[in-house]
């Protein structure tokens, strides 16, 4: 792979630079609420203060759960596979307006969604279960914003092509590579939720369907769901495979095995929703344990990862000096900020994937079930694996795209120490709960059956949160810093992009060709999902009219 | 250059996808023993139900919801409709011993039904009938709470059971 | 230091050390959850 420098656009970058502003300034007010959360799981009411402006708890985590999970990631990843889709194949995207029409579509989607929010016209959390029932805006907003996203997507899918025409037999770069696969993973995912919301959600909200059936809607909802936190995960993975590893000075360990597990990835993340549906009544015993099982083998690729990424981190440690069984950790340049968010961000990730295989573990899930332990679970996974690994990127990306010098680089290292701190107390304390008994989704301090012997955890929940709030403040200074700065970087960034240790040309072609991954890919979604949906689909009860209960 | 056809994988890297495998299996089985052997099992498809009248059809268990004593001190089955934002009914006593068999449908949206220090625990869905089983062995008072935000007062919706020795 | 040749000097034995800590880890607190499963009873 040849990984000479290649100079994106002005014009490019700053399409790239509007996706991470608006992401960022989700990231801003979505994650204020999460420390509100943690403070009244401890006992410290600030919503009132809030009112009239934020009505309720769940008002709040509305907004902190569709700004953070969904508008946050989106936008991000939208933004940084722009990037590494026109630096890897060093070429500029296809069709520009395509893209700046999916861009655009996503903006008015997020404002389409976001009015009703903030007028309390759509308090049903950002998984919006019917027949809690919306102002049909927020519907149709969240539509436009996944439609916007496929279209970005088929941008870079008609890039690949052109790329591809230019350059007939040659390897995708692995960084281009990563991002085709994550926008295909998109483009099939999102089918569940596009059918839900255009067959019952939005026209039941616009009063043209008397009813929805919740238990297909669920059913749609998590055919997406599941594979939601892998289009989440890809790209930060696409940065653990090829990026970080130069940036430690080293290369990737297995450029072959980094493919591989991005197929299996693409093949297996869908065809495994029924994970999240174990203690469903409408859904048989038998496709619930076919799903878990299949959960289980989406694991492989991740363990596959673990061990590729960790070895070249190893392999640049000792290119560095690096010495010893675990001595070689301390060669790595921790004192760069993208570097050390990105390791601390894959260090609590190892711990999300223990809580990620529990509740993934079929009966287990009636110990874990909408318990604290979930968002205890996936702030270690999207909260901090995705999310601080997105924030050490950018610490480098901001820097690229607006030419100015990183603002105060020890606090930004310091900011993703606070960050892993903050989210081991918070996040040890929320899984403990979840094991007591604790529900998620509940403000703990309006419930009555929360007994004395839960305090000391729930005070620890809140000192968790205190501590993310202060690393969150420094984030956005250090992003605000840089960019309103006056001080024009000293050196050009270079952008980090590994060799791998073999050339990658010299892998299996079967690595690079896209048809057999992709039929399997509907094949496997067809046989996993096909009967069963077919079964609810014949017996669809539109029996649910819908109910405004906050 | 040519392409090879066999993927090169370090030795190392081979061992630990061989014992990834091996650990994913162990599990599978673990679950796999809880489940088939020991009974602790997932909920299953009960019968279907139409939220709009399930709690005024006299025909239907949950106009009436309540416990049905099956076998006097060994078996109950326990009919509890889940509404905004309470449990019908929201106080349930049963001897401890026996082996109860919860059915809990709702008549308006979703909401959740774990029973504290228990393996029942389920999402309640409109339209559907949630339905496991408990024998309470010990004496003592068992919280059930709403596991799923169902609106403003959610956090306050709970009801308990009591088991008398 | 020649590209072929790396890969067969270098030995990731720093990587497979953590992520056998990391098995150990997974399997203690998989475990635990398990044994709170069965501690918690039948549901049929
Ligand atoms: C700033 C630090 C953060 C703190 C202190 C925090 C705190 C919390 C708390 C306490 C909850 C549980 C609320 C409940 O179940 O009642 C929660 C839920 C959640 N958080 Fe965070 N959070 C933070 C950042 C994030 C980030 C960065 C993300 C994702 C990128 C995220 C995603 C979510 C999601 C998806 C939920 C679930 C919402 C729901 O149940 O509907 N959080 N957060
Ligand atoms: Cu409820």
């Amino acid at each position: 792979m040849s990984t000479q420098a290649y100079e994106i656009t002005p014009k490019d970058k700053n399409f790239i630079g509007w996706h991470l502003a608006v992401a960022i300034i989700a990231l801003a007010i979505g994650s204020l609420f999460g420390p509100l959360q943690a403070f009244e799981h401890a006992g410290w009411d600030l919503y009132k203060y809030l009112n009239p402006l934020i009505k309720s708890y769940y008002q709040g985590l509305t907004l902190h759960g569709v700004l953070n999970a969904l508008v946050w990631t989106t936008f991000f990843i939208t933004g940084f596979l722009t990037f590494t889709v026109i630096y890897g194949f060093k070429r500029p995207l296809k069709y520009p307006t395509l893209n700046l029409i999916g861009f655009l579509l996503m903006v008015v989607g997020l404002v389409l969604a976001a009015i009703p929010i903030l007028l309390n016209e759509a308090t049903v959390l950002f998984t919006f279960y019917p027949p809690m029932k919306a102002n049909w805006a927020f519907y149709v907003g969240l539509t436009l914003v996944v439609v916007g996203s496929w279209v970005e997507g088929w941008g870079f899918f008609y890039t690949y092509a052109a790329w591809r025409k230019e350059n007939p037999g040659v390897r995708t770069p692995f960084i281009a590579f990563g991002s085709i696969i994550t926008m295909l993973l998109w483009q099939i995912a999102t089918i569940g939720i596009a059918v839900d919301m255009l067959t019952m959600l939005i026209p039941w909200s616009l009063g043209l369907l008397p009813g929805v059936d919740p238990q297909l809607s669920r059913t749609y909802f998590w055919f997406t769901g599941h594979p939601l936190v892998y289009f989440w995960l890809l790209p930060a993975y696409i940065s653990w495979y090829a990026m970080l590893p130069k940036q430690v000075g080293g290369k990737m360990f297995s450029d072959s095995l980094a493919r591989f597990a991005f197929w299996l990835f693409l093949i297996l993340s869908v065809p495994l929703g029924f994970h999240h549906q174990y203690v469903d009544p409408g859904v048989p015993p038998a496709w619930k344990f076919i799903h878990a099982m299949l959960t289980f083998s989406v694991f492989f690729p991740s363990m596959l990862t673990a061990f590729t990424v960790v070895a070249s981190l190893e392999y640049g440690a000792r290119q560095n000096g690096g010495k010893g069984m675990f001595g070689w950790m301390r060669a790595l340049p921790w004192s760069n900020p993208s570097v050390a968010a990105q390791l601390l961000a894959g260090l609590l990730f190892f711990f999300g994937g223990i809580g990620g295989l529990a509740n993934a573990s079929y009966n287990v899930n009636l110990v874990l079930h909408n318990t604290a332990f979930v968002p205890g679970h996936f702030h270690l996974t999207v909260g901090t694996g995705v999310t601080l690994t997105f924030i050490g990127i950018s610490y480098w990306l901001i820097p690229y795209l607006t030419g100015k010098k990183l603002w105060q680089p020890k606090w930004a290292v310091a900011q993703a120490w606070l960050w892993f701190v903050g989210m081991i107390i918070f996040s040890n304390s929320m899984h403990i709960l979840g094991l007591l008994g604790a529900p998620r989704r509940t403000p703990l301090n309006l419930a009555p059956y929360i007994p004395a012997e839960w305090n000391s955890r729930l005070f620890q929940v809140g000192i968790g949160g205190a501590i993310l709030f202060v690393s969150g403040a420094i984030y956005l200074t250090v992003v605000a810093a840089t960019f309103w700065s006056k001080q024009p970087a000293t050196e050009k960034v270079e952008v980090p992009v590994a060799e791998a240790l073999q050339d990658p040309a010299l892998g299996p072609a079967w690595l690079d060709r896209w048809t057999p991954w992709v039929v399997a890919t509907l094949a496997l979604i067809v046989l996993a999902y096909g009967p069963m949906l077919f079964d609810l689909i014949k017996n669809i009860a539109l029996t649910s009219p819908g109910f405004r209960v906050w | 250059m040519s392409a090879q056809e066999k993927m090169h994988v370090d030795r190392y890297e081979r061992n630990w996808m061989v014992a990834s495998a091996i650990l994913l299996v162990l599990f599978a089985t673990a679950v796999s023993i809880a489940a088939f052997g020991m009974g602790i099992q997932v909920p299953a498809p009960e019968q279907r139900v139409d939220p709009r009248t399930v709690a005024s059809d006299p025909n239907s268990p949950w106009s009436n919801p309540g416990i049905r004593e099956v076998v006097a001190g060994e078996k109950y089955d326990v009919y509890i409709l889940a509404k905004t934002w309470q449990y019908l009914p929201a106080e349930i006593s049963i001897p401890a011993g026996a082996s109860v068999t919860f059915y809990v449908t709702s008549m308006d949206v979703q909401h959740g039904f774990k029973i504290q220090d228990t393996n029942v625990n389920f999402q309640v869905v409109p339209g559907q009938v949630s339905k496991l089983t408990v024998k309470f062995t010990k004496a003592g008072t068992y919280n059930f709470i709403c596991t799923e935000y169902c609106g403003a007062a959610h956090a306050a919706m709970a009801g308990k059971i009591v088991v008398s020795p | 230091m020649a590209k072929k040749n790396s890969n067969d000097e270098f030995r990731p034995q720093g990587t497979v050390a953590i992520l056998v800590i990391f098995v150990i880890t997974l399997v203690v607190l998989w475990g635990s959850i398990y044994l709170i499963l069965l501690g918690r009873g039948g549901t049929v």
